[in-house]
């Protein structure tokens, strides 16, 4: 009873905690320019951070090691050194972008313009990471995240032609108002988004930290394979919304609101203040989740003491870095830079940086040395390599097309 | 550079630059960021200690950023000509994935920043000792 109960808060938390402020706001652009002909990336995307999450949750239960010690011992310093700079600028770049989500769902909440709101956020986020347990962190934002299942309701109250909708997902080609750049633009995207790298450096970082063994390999399996699908269709279903309400009267999302605005058209007040809750978990959950992922790289890199299973003395340069990451944070937000568009660079980033993260876990999960008996199966090393290959594509496609496309207008 | 630890055989290169080292208790204390190798009399090279910190670091680097590294850690240091942190060979317990070592090493230059951090930062922030679980 209480190992099923471990099951099900593990499914129901990683379904809660799977969308960020990247999902959020890219799914909804996505949706409301493009409908459901995108579809597919979330699927693609979404399969391919379960086949890497899985992998690098293995190797943290079998070695003990998380995702960024293994970087530099597989690519050696200075190589490594390089990785972790690439990755560290990324992460801080989606940190800046969820406490900037967080100001804006509370913005949106409250009607106190979001920039009053950042640095209450910012010191918030830091308090959690400074006192909150990494368990509590993790059950409570994403059984709150879970609100965001309002978004599937809204979508079946609106009562869409489903046949439309699937003829849409199922002929990937760009809409007449719309051309291939833009569309390949936005699928790299979402692609990015879905597979963001901090998430494989949060969940082996956690895995270490809530000290996984070979025997908890099966919870782990399940939470990956079960909860982050589940997760991904919510991430669907935001598109779903917004291809019914914005996409018919040629309305762009540039603002969280109007993400939320399908949900207000379709379940009124009570409805939107439950995504608004969702808003709030799913982007407060997941600055935790990056900011904690800035200090977990730069520690194990340098071999520092690092997490939340000891107290902050004993880990004084990481809860230094997660203290100077979350400043930062909130000084760039206080520039007035908008966090939409922070977060829509950070997705279309995330997806350049992808192979420095995805190419070492699938390596060292293939070391006999480190994973005795529990080194990848065919299966594992198939979709991994397949993966690698879509990963370089995108990587390597990103910033020409940001370019070409004028970052997709 | 092979050497054998409790019976069995590592390759230095490999099994041990660049993995974690964890003390007695389970803490991190540190990466193997260079090897103290000493010459036998039949000419054999071993390894006698694990070096740590920015001052063996950086040569492995290499380049400008290597050779900078270095020289802003020597300023930093207090004395004329700083050692790098080094941990005694005859110290590791076991190798697997990470260095164990038998015993908490007491050289300021492995944990130096760490305990100036804790001191001077994070240490007198209210909240800083209290327990995890």
């Amino acid at each position: 009873m209480k190992k099923l109960f471990a099951v099900a808060l593990g499914v129901l938390t990683a379904i809660g905690g799977f969308v960020d402020i990247g999902d959020l706001v890219t799914n909804a652009v996505v949706g409301s320019r493009f409908g459901m002909s995108l579809a597919w990336v979330v699927v693609v995307g979404v399969l391919g951070i379960c086949v890497f999450a899985e992998m690098s949750g293995r190797v943290a239960a079998v070695s003990g090691r998380a995702t960024f010690d293994l970087v530099r011992e597989r690519l050696g310093p200075r190589v490594g050194l390089a990785n972790l700079f690439a990755s560290m600028a990324v992460t801080l770049l989606t940190f800046t972008a969820e406490i900037g989500g967080v100001a804006l769902a509370l913005e949106l909440a409250t009607s106190v313009n979001e920039l009053l709101w950042v640095p209450v956020a910012g010191v918030a986020i830091w308090l959690v990471l400074w006192r909150v347990r990494f368990s509590e962190v993790e059950n409570i934002f994403g059984l709150m995240g879970l609100a965001l299942i309002v978004f599937a309701v809204a979508v079946w109250q609106l009562g869409p032609d489903w046949g439309d909708l699937w003829a849409q997902a199922s002929s990937p080609k760009p809409p007449a108002e719309e051309n291939w750049g833009t569309y390949s633009y936005y699928a790299v995207a979402l692609f990015g988004a879905a597979m963001t790298p901090y998430e494989v450096f949060f969940f082996s970082s956690g895995g270490v930290e809530e000290h996984w063994k070979t025997d908890d390999l099966a919870t782990m399996r399940s939470n990956v394979f079960v909860g982050f699908p589940l997760g991904g269709m919510l991430s669907l279903a935001i598109a779903a919304s917004t291809t019914l309400v914005l996409l018919p009267v040629g309305v762009q999302v540039d603002t969280l609101g109007q993400v939320a605005l399908p949900v207000a058209v379709a379940l009124g007040k009570i409805g939107l203040a439950v995504a608004l809750l969702g808003f709030f978990a799913a982007t407060f959950g997941a600055a935790c989740e990056t900011g904690l992922s800035v200090g977990y790289s730069l520690a194990q890199y340098f071999g520092w003491q690092w997490g939340k299973f000891v107290r902050p003395r004993q880990a004084a340069r990481f809860h230094l870095v997660l203290l100077l990451s979350t400043i930062l944070g909130i000084a760039v937000l206080l520039t007035t830079v908008d966090p939409i568009k922070v977060t829509e660079y950070s997705v279309v980033f995330s997806a350049v940086a992808l192979p420095l993260t995805y190419f070492p876990i699938l390596v060292v999960a293939n070391d006999p040395d480190y994973m005795g008996e529990h080194v990848n199966g065919r299966l594992a090393n198939g979709l991994g390599t397949v993966y690698l290959v879509l990963v370089l594509v995108a990587s390597m496609a990103a910033i020409p097309l940001m370019l070409v496309t004028k970052a997709g207008q | 550079m092979d050497g054998t630890v409790a019976g069995r055989r590592y390759d230095a290169a490999l099994n041990l630059l660049d993995r974690q080292i964890i003390d007695p208790d389970g803490g991190l204390v540190a990466n193997v960021d260079d090897l103290e190798l000493t010459e036998r009399d039949d000419g054999r090279l071993v390894v006698t200690a694990l070096l740590v910190g920015p001052g063996v670091l950086g040569p492995r680097l290499g380049g400008r950023l290597g050779h900078w590294t270095v020289a802003v850690w020597r300023r930093l240091c207090a004395e004329e000509n700083p050692k790098p942190g080094r941990i005694d060979a005859a110290d590791i317990s076991r190798i697997d994935s990470g260095v164990h070592l038998a015993a908490r090493p007491d050289d300021r230059g492995v944990d130096g920043l760490e305990r100036w951090v804790d001191e001077h930062l994070i240490g007198r922030i209210p909240g800083a000792t209290h327990e995890p679980e």
